[in-house]
């Protein structure tokens, strides 16, 4: 039995719209946040899960977290059903939703930790140990005795991530976890991310809209919408697919020269540069450096794959999101 | 239980931080004592009453200083709850009835302990007929400061009902406002229930809202003479299991059909 098991799981929001001018009632509409969603993943995994706004991921993660109750379906995780055996079940995960807080505002985040550290009944050495370990991982060191108001928004995220990660849960949720991130902190945070699941095995069901945290982390991504599962699979598998055209920008010794591209090519001329913008199914790559190379003597040349966010958007407009 | 201890010792750390909230509530609060008890002296003036000018007098200044306890709503957990914060607080291995008691009782005896103290001081410096008189005796304070502490339970688990509405209406506004017309009435804060009609008082008396403060106050003044303190401390603990099992019941009805604000 796979560690986590969701079988055709369902939820419904309703939500009500402003009345429209004229009309007595307000309109009701029924959301499907998640539609007939199945999946399985296993002790140890570590995968991204995307999809654009509003497709359902925070659901599922509230779900499997045992905080919202779904209308229909089954999940199972470690043996449990999160949502009736809530406390058994949360005493072993840890949640970090980006965009809210779990620390306490007004008082130095050492103290949050503190009450954690009761909550979840951590004994003392092992609190100390992990406490260390998990400050140094995120450059936590000079910010314990901060309150929390007082920290930059990278900052806060940090913090919140130790504090979800203090009584080692086995499985962790992050729900958008680079959100306002500088690069420093991004990589940093992916290192640790990496860490934590190599060493202790945690399993890790990420949620982000930065596809640099997938590919730099996720063996595996599902994609999500409308709440239904589009995709499930690895991440070079998925953007092979999408991954049609790849610009070469070159500069010849000579500006004027002018190569003789084979069909399918299009070529834009900015200053001294040419850009070429070709589909490698159609054009292999080396046969288009090659014919560049042809053209005359190279003194610079750079090939860019597309934008990853190119890609996904691509790909979101496919599926019809 | 010590999660909840725990939570209970990290609001009060919180709490102290409001110093200055303090002062401003204090200065406030003797504002108001002061100008209640002119307009008493010159009700007693006029046409005195059965109840003696003292009793009043201190009735008033009991209620300006732990004037907190009544009306304090917690605006961190009213937040939680309006914006979906409250999502990590179920993420716990909690029990979160227990858990929002500790953090609401942390605030109520933190807050009007910081006020009550200094105010009480001020108030028995001031001469007689219009400063704090003396317990009536040893064992009425000792009984009224048992009551105090029944009360605190008992406005504790009122406010934690109003959280529970809150998970359904989703802003306390509309509960708070009438909930909060109603204690303050019916607590004795805007006139002594001492003062009300005797007819009355035998009703009023019973309401938990009279248990918060009224009661503890009563036996502080002797107006309930120590034999028949057992008869207040009874209504109390009544209230408390009643106000406690109806707040249970409905966290546990809410928390099963929450649903989670601002995705």
């Amino acid at each position: 039995m796979s560690y986590i098991q969701v079988d055709q799981l369902q939820k419904t929001f309703t939500v009500r719209k402003k009345r429209e001018k004229g009309r007595m009632l307000r309109e009701k509409e029924t959301v499907f946040a998640l539609r007939d969603l199945s999946f399985d993943i296993e002790k140890g995994e570590l995968v991204g899960y995307i999809g654009p706004n509003g497709a359902g991921k925070s659901t599922t993660v509230k779900i499997l977290s045992g905080i919202l109750t779904p209308d229909s379906g089954n999940v199972s995780v470690d043996g449990r059903i999160p949502w009736e055996e809530r406390r058994e079940h949360v005493r072993n995960i840890g949640v970090v939703f980006g965009q809210r807080m779990q620390l306490w505002w007004d008082v130095p985040i050492l103290d949050s930790y503190g009450l954690l550290k009761e909550i979840y009944r951590i004994p003392e050495s092992d609190y100390r140990q992990r406490l260390k370990e998990l400050t140094a991982a995120l450059q936590l060191e000079d910010l314990l005795r901060t309150p929390l108001r007082q920290l930059s928004l990278g900052q806060r995220m940090r913090a919140e991530l130790c504090g979800s990660l203090l009584h080692r849960p086995g499985l962790l949720f992050l729900d958008e976890p680079t959100i306002g991130l500088d690069a420093v902190s991004k990589l940093s945070l992916r290192d640790f991310l990496r860490w934590e699941n190599r060493e202790y095995g945690t399993t890790i069901l990420l949620t982000t809209h930065d596809m640099e945290d997938i590919a730099a982390l996720c063996s595996r991504v599902m994609v999500l919408g409308h709440g239904q599962k589009l995709y499930d699979g690895d991440l070079p598998a998925l953007l092979q697919k999408y991954d049609t055209s790849r610009t070469v920008t070159v500069r010849f010794e000579n500006p004027e020269t002018s190569p003789l591209l084979p069909d399918g090519a299009v070529m834009t001329r900015e200053g001294d540069e040419v850009k070429v913008t070709y589909a490698p199914q159609q054009i292999p790559t080396p046969e288009m450096l090659e014919t560049l190379q042809r053209a005359g003597t190279i003194r610079e040349m750079t090939i860019q794959p597309q934008n990853i966010d190119v890609l996904i958007a691509k790909m979101y407009r496919e599926m019809d999101l | 239980m010590r999660s909840y201890l725990s939570a209970f010792r990290l609001r009060r750390k919180m709490e102290l931080q409001y110093r200055g909230a303090m002062l401003g509530g204090i200065i406030c609060q003797v504002m108001f004592g002061l100008i209640l008890i002119a307009l008493y002296r010159a009700l007693y003036a006029g046409k005195p009453q059965a109840l003696p000018l003292d009793h009043v007098v201190t009735y008033v200044w009991l209620q300006q200083a732990f004037f907190r306890m009544l009306l304090a709503s917690d605006p961190d957990l009213l937040d939680k709850i309006r914006t979906g914060g409250i999502a990590y607080d179920l993420c716990r291995p909690l029990n979160l009835y227990g858990f929002y008691y500790a953090r609401i009782m942390a605030q109520k005896i933190t807050g009007s302990l910081m006020r009550a103290v200094p105010m009480l001081l001020f108030a028995s410096l001031l001469p007689k007929g219009w400063g704090l008189s003396l317990p009536a005796s040893v064992p009425a304070l000792l009984l009224s400061l048992l009551a105090l502490g029944l009360g605190l339970l008992c406005v504790s688990a009122l406010e934690n009902i109003t959280m529970a509405f809150t998970m359904r209406t989703l802003d306390p506004r509309g509960v708070q406002a009438m909930l909060n017309l109603l204690m303050m009435t019916l607590s004795g804060n805007i006139l002594p229930l001492t003062l009300f009609p005797d007819s009355w008082q035998k009703v009023i008396t019973l309401l938990p809202y009279a248990q918060l403060l009224d009661a503890p106050i009563r036996l502080y003044t002797g107006d309930v003479p120590v034999g028949e303190a057992w008869r207040i401390l009874l209504i109390q603990a009544v209230w408390i299991v009643v106000l406690t099992a109806l707040g249970v019941w409905l966290w546990n009805r809410h928390q099963k059909r929450i649903v989670l604000q601002g995705g």
